[in-house]
């Protein structure tokens, strides 16, 4: 039983001499060969990510606008609060003030005593809903935190539409043939977005980008 | 000094909805004489054009942000007794500090309530 394993060890023991009987230069060169190699299936298995990462960045610009129009429609909901609050409080400082001066005149007269206090009720009453549409007010705030919040996450966005766009143009040749013509366009576009890369990108350029690498 | 009524208050928020509220608040503590700006250079330009005894401000703005409003009034012979009141979602320590460090009044921080705002405005005109 131990003949086997004494032949392949002594066939291991050829090969290594075969190993080192080659040329440093052409075993320099098939490694070479395989790194390449390695090289190029890892470049076309990253280009496979191209599709979803062509949806992803063609999409984020559609959630930046759904998250902006979040931000407008919320401050106009919340304007329009407010307008109906403000008219409440104008409507109960003008209560307010008739009621003051009614109970006033009703002091000097010689009605109940039931009845002045019931006017101080009413006044009192008031006061507690001011307070009430105060605190309403003061509610409303949510939405500036709600924009801040906006704002945030559309500049994430924006970075990470960067950073897709950044992946269209190195991996996008892989996967059309159109798109390799365009390499010196595409390495133009990649410089002009890593220059805008700190302030908001144009769309022109974003659509130009993915026009080049066939996503119309 | 109790705050008088009458001084001319200017409102500093980008948010139109917060510049809203907090006129507000300040009309029903008894204060009418109110403007606003949305930027800290556009406040800086009405604090330089006209007289005002009290500036309301947000930290966070575009073009200047509110703590650079606040140095900038600091730095200013003419504008640098004006109480400035910070309204803020920074609510981190270092925000705090650094704006006491430029010389703020006082600091609300988002969301807040009308008796957080009278309290503070309290303190800063006692």
């Amino acid at each position: 039983m131990a003949q086997p394993r004494a032949a392949a060890k002594s066939q291991d023991a050829v090969n290594e001499d075969e190993q080192e009987d080659k040329a440093p230069d052409t075993k320099l060169y098939e490694e070479l060969g395989e790194l390449a190699r390695f090289i190029d299936t890892t470049m076309k298995t990253l280009s496979e990510f191209s599709a979803p990462v062509n949806a992803s960045t063609e999409q984020l610009p559609q959630a930046q606008t759904h998250l902006l129009n979040l931000k407008t429609q919320t401050e106009q909901g919340t304007h329009r609060v407010m307008l109906e609050v403000e008219a409440i409080q104008d409507n109960h400082a003008r209560i307010s003030q008739m009621l003051k001066e009614m109970t006033q005149a009703l002091q000097q007269t010689k009605v109940s005593p039931a009845l002045i206090q019931q006017m101080h009720t009413l006044t009192r009453t008031l006061g507690q809903d001011d307070k009430r549409l105060l605190d309403i007010m003061t509610a409303l705030s949510f939405q500036d935190l709600v924009a801040q919040s906006v704002n945030k996450l559309v500049t994430i966005l924006d970075e990470v539409e960067h950073k897709l766009l950044q992946l269209v143009v190195v991996f996008g040749p892989y996967q059309t043939q159109a798109a390799k013509t365009d390499q010196g366009k595409a390495s133009e576009m990649l410089k002009q977005l890593e220059a805008t890369k700190n302030a908001s990108m144009d769309q022109d350029l974003a659509d130009e980008i993915l026009k080049q690498f066939g996503f119309n | 000094m109790p705050a008088d009524p009458n001084m001319k208050i200017l409102v500093v928020d980008d948010m139109s909805t917060m510049r809203r509220i907090v006129k507000n608040i300040l009309k029903q503590l008894g204060f009418n004489n109110l403007e606003e700006a949305e930027n800290g250079q556009e406040a800086l330009t009405k604090l330089k054009a006209d007289t005002y005894g009290f500036v309301v401000s947000d930290w966070n703005m575009p073009v200047m942000m509110g703590i650079d409003l606040l140095r900038a009034i600091r730095a200013d012979e003419k504008l640098k007794k004006i109480p400035v009141l910070m309204v803020t979602a920074e609510a981190q320590k270092e925000n705090l500090m650094e704006a006491v460090q430029a010389g703020v009044s006082n600091y609300v921080v988002k969301p807040f309530t009308a008796e957080t705002m009278q309290e503070k405005i309290n303190k800063i005109f006692k």
